[in-house]
């Protein structure tokens, strides 16, 4: 309702208006008509629960009980002390700390193995590109069926190769491996994509060039692909690291956080807190830790990855 | 030596290809075939450990059937959420998008600032309080909690406004002294010119509400309204050792997604090679 009433004034202002007011001014009111109703939704849903969020922090606030006490920094000192969120810090870091270079340099591979642009190479592009459209849900609950350890498919495929059979998933040491495998199944093709536009970018006379002067593909690669897909690698790397740290659904449907929160990491910690145990307060101290330590993330890489290549 | 090297390519791209699609054929074949059946042929490697020896449709009657997950009701409600927000972020973020790129306005620059910072703000961190604000709207369990939210799509607003900055502003001024109202110039003018760059938005929008799970498994309690990705969750957990039957129900709730994705791929892909170009 509230958003039909933000469209209606717009549309009688620039009919009505449209000869007794300048060109300027009916534009100034248009501008405001059109940004009015994304400008209200980001106050409301984005702006106000961010600062709600950053109040909540500084209290004990527990649902059940619809108490609501200000306790400073406790919140956050507690945290820091409390063993179960240090904990889903770790896993969350290193799930990035894996998949970052590992999935990075998958995608680069498969987007070197696939720039020729050619009717089989774009057949190949989209079926590596389908893990990306599977969703989340059934991703995680098919892989829990094939990561199964007597009749899952993975154990079979390695038994018959007399490899070692793995126990992904009710090993508490191992498991986080196997969330780290659905991860990079599913996102891999989609940072391929984004390699294959970095490529595409590359202006091709470079290549040329440097082929007269007697460059193998391999120096090619060094000194002229690397340095020119920083900005992308750099893209890559940040929204890679941003999304690994706030892993949530498809590690929450996979192992539900276990065998024994070993792969509880920070967001379904969060999740947890807030809605399982009702911590309003706990919770959104916690959140806002994870929302400092993403921004530093993220400062950090745009410095180093900061390019000073130009094309 | 050439020919060799291809050879090794074509191998290695066919590798991939197959380890990408395996976990997905498996699902399908797997969801026509005896519950039986999936686990004695589950440990040695032959061709029946994907493709079915008898096939049926019994786990497909079994899932449809099912009166307490009513899983076409709940692909229902996701597919009326997922069209509803669709349809209103395109509409919403592409006027706000119209005005960036072409309007003189107050406050333009403070405004797109904030819209930037916005994009730093993860979901996570504002899960709390956004739930506590659907309490206080009373929104909990009514489905204007899954679209009010999630009307504001700063990276759509980005991408369209790259589009409409290449329209010449002539366009609109000729249109103008024609007596054309702005939202008419918006509605007939610049919306059919940037018809690639809406479908990539609708697409990315319409999958990214098709998956949402946390949020709705936060604000609906009445399971009759529930999205399909949290009640497959649950009706998996729920089945247990019922390998065919949970097949069978994710196969229903992929398939059709798959397919329409491979009618559309071309202005997918497109729009995730734009956000990389940044």
């Amino acid at each position: 309702m509230e958003l039909k009433k933000s469209i209606t004034p717009k549309k009688n202002l620039s009919i009505s208006n449209k000869f007794s007011m300048s060109y300027g001014k009916s534009e100034k009111l248009a501008g405001i008509a059109f940004v009015l109703p994304i400008a209200v939704l980001l106050i409301i849903f984005m702006f106000y629960p961010m600062i709600q969020a950053f109040i909540i922090s500084f209290q004990d606030f527990n649902l059940i009980s619809q108490k609501k006490t200000f306790i400073g920094f406790d919140n956050y000192i507690n945290l820091f002390k409390d063993k179960e969120f240090i904990a889903s810090l770790k896993h969350s870091f290193y799930f990035a700390m894996v998949v970052v270079p590992v999935q990075g340099i998958i995608s680069l591979g498969l987007a070197l193995l696939l720039q020729k642009k050619s009717r089989i190479n774009s057949f190949f592009r989209t079926i590596y590109f389908i893990p990306v459209v599977i969703s989340t849900a059934v991703a995680a609950t098919v892989f829990e069926l094939i990561y199964s350890k007597d009749f899952g498919l993975l154990n079979a495929i390695l038994e018959a190769l007399h490899l070692p059979t793995v126990n992904f998933l009710s090993n508490p040491d191992t498991a986080m491996n196997g969330v780290i495998i659905l991860g990079i199944w599913k996102a891999a093709g989609f940072f391929m994509i984004i390699f294959l536009a970095g490529l595409n970018n590359i202006p091709a006379d470079l290549y040329e060039a440097a082929h007269v002067d007697g460059a193998g593909k391999i120096r090619q690669f060094f000194s002229i692909t690397l340095p020119l897909l920083k900005r992308t690698i750099a893209f890559v790397a940040i929204i890679t690291t941003i999304d690994a740290i706030k892993l949530s659904a498809l590690v929450y449907v996979l192992t539900g956080g276990g065998p024994s929160g070993s792969t509880e990491t920070t967001v379904v910690y969060i999740f947890r807190t807030a809605f399982e145990q009702m911590s309003m307060g706990y919770a959104s101290a916690a959140a806002f830790i994870l929302f400092a330590i993403v921004l530093i993330i993220s400062l950090i890489q745009m410095k180093l990855f900061k390019s000073d290549v130009e094309y | 030596m050439k020919a060799l090297t291809q050879l090794a390519r074509y191998t290695l791209m066919i590798f991939v290809a197959l380890i990408a699609l395996i976990p997905i054929l498996w699902m399908v074949f797997g969801s026509f075939r005896s519950h039986q059946e999936i686990f004695e042929y589950a440990t040695s490697l032959n061709i029946h450990l994907i493709i079915p020896v008898e096939w049926t449709l019994q786990n497909y009657v079994d899932v449809i059937m099912d009166e307490r997950n009513p899983i076409f009701q709940f692909i229902g409600n996701t597919l009326f959420i997922a069209v509803t927000v669709t349809v209103l972020v395109l509409f919403f973020n592409s006027m706000a998008a119209f005005a960036f790129a072409k309007l003189n306005f107050p406050f333009k620059n403070v405004l797109f600032i904030c819209l930037m910072s916005a994009m730093i703000i993860p979901g996570e961190v504002t899960l709390v309080p956004n739930y506590l604000l659907m309490n206080d709207l009373g929104w909990v369990d009514d489905y204007k909690a899954l679209i009010f939210p999630s009307l504001v799509n700063v990276f759509g607003i980005f991408l369209l406004r790259q589009f409409f900055e290449e329209i010449p502003k002539d366009m609109m001024e000729a249109a103008r002294i024609d007596g054309a109202s702005w939202f008419r110039i918006y509605w007939s003018i610049v919306l059919p010119l940037a018809v690639p760059a809406l479908i990539t938005l609708g697409i990315i929008t319409f999958l990214a509400n098709w998956d949402s799970y946390f949020w709705p498994l936060i604000v609906l309690n009445d399971d009759s309204k529930q999205m399909i990705q949290v009640a497959l969750a649950n009706f998996s957990s729920l089945a247990g050792t019922e390998w065919a039957k949970i097949l069978a129900a994710n196969t229903i709730s992929t398939l059709p997604i798959l397919i329409g994705f491979l009618f559309v791929q071309k202005y997918y892909i497109q729009g995730i090679s734009t956000s990389g170009m940044k």
